[in-house]
């Protein structure tokens, strides 16, 4: 240890330090001080490094790699006088809200009634209730396209019946219906968490003083689960702002623009990419999102105080349905599920296994399995499959190291280095998937250390790192933080170093967390889209990507493969997160 | 032989200082005991000493080497300092046998193998243990665990082995029992042990040296008679034993003795404590409750007193007695019944203290 080296330098501290209330502190030894402050600054650069490659891009007249390139306000000039821009600005707007709108009541009814009634199926409806959480919304949209889309097999088959298609989702309000519906797990899982804690007294005593469960759940639970609410509100809003895959697949065609789709727009509309275009929209993007996560934040920690008051271990008694209620109840669950689990995927079941559909045409004579054989003969979707199931398995798994070896750094840590951390994380949470692939690719463009990497599946593997730490490393830190403080201490005090310590005692003991978050991981990796669209290239397609840009050129039954095939790797995921216990309920 | 040295420790958390100063030694082959409420900074105190807390001010001495110093900017951590730490949780690693929690240490001591084994299936057979060897800690009674607990503070034979309450989640019958064995133990193995207990009768059954902390000072330290028998305040003459407290004032004082007294009675006393005492001012005295004899007929230099009740406690009787503002409670073999009964009082064991503010 290098204690005398900075002999002198303490002494004029004690001496500065004499007339403050208490002495300086004392250096810490032994603590991996060094390694918190290596893999925090690293994570910084990581995540920094993009996002201030875009702002600098942002502020330059050209592309960052053209001669012709200069400092000016040239790009915001013209995004700011665009009307597309502010049309789609308009678009977004309404979509995060209406889509916020939807979810968050339906998704504080669906908890209540599978947290707080004694509902029939409970288990099994709690695992459904969140399936279209996992599932990339790109596949859902496409779902509903071939489902209730103008040509849709359900479509045909209401207008075989009554003449009309009463409904038309290639319009704004089917878009924000479809999303909102989507996102209603997101309100779920939050609220249902909240619910669980409330005890249950409190709801009893209402109920004998003569309410009925609706007066009940309306005057004693909704006031209390309120934060919960607000919470999952603000997280949608934000998710909203952030979408993509549901605009591009139903607003696209129709020219119903939002900002993701926007920037992804401003690509092809001048032929050559105006990369300083695209950097502004990010830029005003990141300028709405931030403030969400923001004040996400600060509900969460309100959130919590709240949650603290609750009783701990309070017995949850649930409210009786009786027979009609747990039949309207089972409805209105049943009606969400047909329309949010059985539409889009059975949509795409139906059309991965045909080759045509129309009016007239008899579905059973177009069976086939050629979709999927042409999997097998196009190298780029070969690969793509290969591709995405390298990056979520193995991807998966190193991420989880990664998010350990960060999250080790962070634990049990005070200081400057881990508010630094903190707000490292956070940020992420406020980039679209969209925005971080267009930076990394830029980075691995600007950086001359990095092009090699650039075509390779490390590019990509960087870019989904960033894109899943907030979620990764929360799941890792609640594992970590089980971990009682004298099972770290005893050791250290037995003789080992921090270092020992988190090998020999901390990792073994998270072991089982661990393989739940891989689970998880894995499932974030393979619904993943947007971050691909940019990134990818010949050899390093991902299924999600291939989606996107196959959209462009209208290749229904190749997507329709593509997307069960992504339907079934996420089932099969989600299948072993439960077999490992993982925890999906924060 | 001094395996400890503990000089001036003064540790802060946010603004406020919760160890003052406290300072002291520790033999091999003798018990010290760190009594206090709880608030009183025992347990830091201990943990500063450990290493899991870092003081700003102060030096520890461990086993002749220099764990902390404040002027040098010396601060080992923790597994740098050769000892040994029971938690009151016994924090025994669950993913590990009960072989392998108690063979850590060595093998962090890179110890072969071999040795290993032979020392640890060595000190679990001391302990009793030796059968549990390739148990997991979740399949042991919290009398075992404790065991395993303190074979893995021992088995590498550290200079000081610090105790956080480690009788504490035991039951009552196997609390009397642990503390035996613990004593024994250490004394036949000749360490150093420092032990920290909110409980006192454990603190004087256990130690050979109590320190009282009060509000992160060491406020009084001797051998268990000494601080039992001679408090040289009044926090530590209340807080050891059951008591009596009694508010009077003084009638008269001649040197170490001292006459207090209420509306129609007096009791002779000692001073403990003169600063602060001074004729018709406010004192306190402190009376151990079986200081007190009661009988129900007048004795010489009895006070007489009346009898309230007499409470039944299975193995012996207590009495609660006043005269005027003077209430007492003392103990006694048989029932007596309620009236008027004789207190004999000896003024050595009235011990009279200022009032405090």
């Amino acid at each position: 240890m290098s204690t005398h080296t900075h002999a002198p330098a303490a002494v004029a501290l004690t001496k500065a330090t004499a007339e403050k209330k208490y002495p300086a502190r004392m250096p810490r030894h032994g603590n991996a001080g060094a390694y918190r402050i290596i893999v925090i600054g690293l994570l910084a650069i990581a995540v920094l490094a993009p996002v201030g490659l875009i702002i600098y891009q942002s502020f330059l007249t050209a592309a960052f790699f053209s001669p012709r390139a200069q400092f000016g306000f040239d790009a915001y000039r013209y995004v700011f006088t665009d009307r597309t821009f502010y049309q789609a600005l308009g678009t977004t707007t309404i979509f995060a809200f209406g889509m916020v709108a939807i979810a968050v009541p339906l998704g504080g009814l669906l908890a209540f009634l599978i947290t707080r009634t004694d509902i029939k199926g409970r288990r099994l409806l709690e695992v459904l209730v969140l399936v279209p959480m996992f599932i990339s919304s790109i596949v859902l949209a496409f779902g509903y396209t071939v489902s209730v889309g103008p040509t849709g097999f359900v479509s045909l088959f209401v207008r075989d019946l009554i003449g009309i298609v009463p409904w038309n989702i290639y319009s704004l309000p089917g878009m924000i219906l479809i999303a909102g519906l989507s996102h209603v797990p997101h309100v779920y899982l939050y609220v249902s968490a909240a619910m669980r804690n409330l005890p249950s007294d409190l709801e009893e005593a209402a109920r004998t003083t003569g309410a009925s469960i609706w007066q009940v759940s309306r005057d004693v639970t909704l006031p209390m689960v309120l934060p919960a609410l607000i919470f999952a509100a603000a997280l949608n809003l934000l998710l909203g702002f952030e979408t993509f895959g549901i605009p591009l697949v139903l607003g696209d065609p129709n020219g119903i623009m939002v900002l993701t789709t926007y920037i992804y727009k401003l690509t092809t509309l001048f032929g050559t990419p105006t990369y300083q275009l695209m950097a502004v929209v990010a830029v005003v993007l990141v300028l709405i999102t931030l403030p969400l996560v923001w004040m996400q934040r600060r509900l969460l920690r309100n959130a919590r105080k709240y949650a603290a008051l609750g009783g701990k271990g309070s017995r949850v008694a649930t409210l009786k349905l009786g027979g009609s209620g747990q039949l309207i109840a089972l409805s209105i669950i049943g009606f969400w599920l047909f329309v949010s689990v059985v539409l889009p995927i059975g949509g795409i079941t139906v059309r991965a296994f045909v080759d045509a559909w129309g009016e007239g045409v008899n579905l059973l004579d177009q069976l086939t399995l050629m979709n999927f054989s042409r999997m097998f003969e196009v190298p780029s979707l070969y690969n793509g499959i290969v591709n995405t199931i390298i990056l979520s398995v193995v991807g998966g798994a190193v991420a989880v190291a990664i998010y350990l070896a960060v999250g080790l750094a962070g634990h049990r840590n005070w200081g400057l280095s881990n508010t630094v951390l903190d707000y490292i994380i956070l940020l992420p949470r406020a980039l679209p998937g969209l925005v971080v692939g267009l930076a990394f690719f830029w980075v691995f463009l600007f950086v001359p250390l990095l092009t090699p990497l650039r075509p390779t599946l490390v590019s990509l593997f960087v870019a989904y790192l960033v894109v899943g730490l907030s979620y990764g490393l929360r799941l890792l830190q609640g594992t970590l933080i089980q971990v009682a403080p004298e099972l770290e201490e005893s050791a250290r005090t037995t003789g080992a170093t921090i270092g020992r310590t988190w090998k020999d005692i901390v990792i073994p003991i998270v072991r089982p967390g661990l393989a739940g978050a891989w689970a998880l991981i894995m499932i974030i990796f393979l619904r993943e889209y947007a971050t691909g669209v940019y990134l990818m290239g010949a050899g390093t397609e991902v299924i999600g990507s291939l989606m996107v840009s196959l959209l462009q050129t209208g290749a229904m039954n190749t997507i329709a493969a593509l997307s069960l095939i992504s339907i079934v790797l996420t089932g099969a995921g989600l299948a072993l997160a439960l077999r490992l216990g993982a925890k999906i309920h924060d | 032989m001094t395996e400890l040295v503990v000089d001036n420790v003064q540790k802060w958390l946010g603004g406020l200082q919760i160890l003052k100063g406290a300072s002291f030694t520790a033999q091999r082959g003798s018990i010290v005991a760190l009594l206090g409420a709880s608030g009183s900074g025992k347990t830091t105190l201990l943990r500063c000493v450990a290493g899991l807390e870092q003081p700003e001010i102060g030096q520890i001495v461990i086993g002749g080497k220099t764990a902390l110093d404040s002027d040098k900017k010396i601060a080992l951590p923790p597994e740098q300092r050769n000892i040994g730490l029971v938690f009151q949780s016994y924090a025994l690693w669950p993913h590990r046998t009960v072989k392998e929690n108690v063979g850590y240490g060595l093998k962090l001591r890179g110890v072969a193998q071999a040795d290993i084994e032979k020392r640890v299936q060595a000190i679990l057979d001391r302990m009793g243990l030796g059968h549990l060897a390739d148990r997991f800690p979740s399949q042991l009674s919290g009398g075992q665990q404790q065991r395993v607990a303190i074979c893995r503070a021992l088995v590498y034979e550290p200079r000081v082995l610090l105790l956080d309450e480690p009788l504490s989640n035991l039951d009552a019958k196997l609390r009397e029992e642990a503390r035996y064995w613990i004593r024994k133990l250490i004394l036949e193995l000749e360490i150093c042990a420092i032990l920290v207990t909110h409980d006192q009768s454990e603190a004087l059954a256990v130690a050979d040296n109590i320190l009282l902390l009060q509000d992160g000072r060491i406020v009084q330290q001797g051998g268990p008679q000494e601080i039992y028998s001679n408090p040289n305040s009044f926090y530590s003459a209340d807080f050891l034993g059951a008591n009596n407290v009694v508010t009077a004032k003084v009638r008269s004082i001649d040197g170490t003795s001292a006459v207090i007294g209420g509306d129609d009675w007096s009791l002779d006393g000692t001073v403990r404590e003169a600063a602060g005492l001074s004729v018709s001012e406010t004192a306190r005295a402190v009376i151990r409750v079986e200081r007190i004899s009661v009988s129900d007929r007048p004795e010489e230099g009895g006070i007489e007193m009346s009898l309230d009740d007499s409470v039944y406690l299975g193995d012996r009787w207590e009495y609660r007695l006043r005269r005027g503002d003077f209430v007492a409670k003392a103990h006694g073999a048989e029932q007596l019944r309620t009236g008027t009964v004789w207190a004999r009082i000896p003024p050595e064991s009235v011990w009279v203290f200022s009032a405090g503010r």
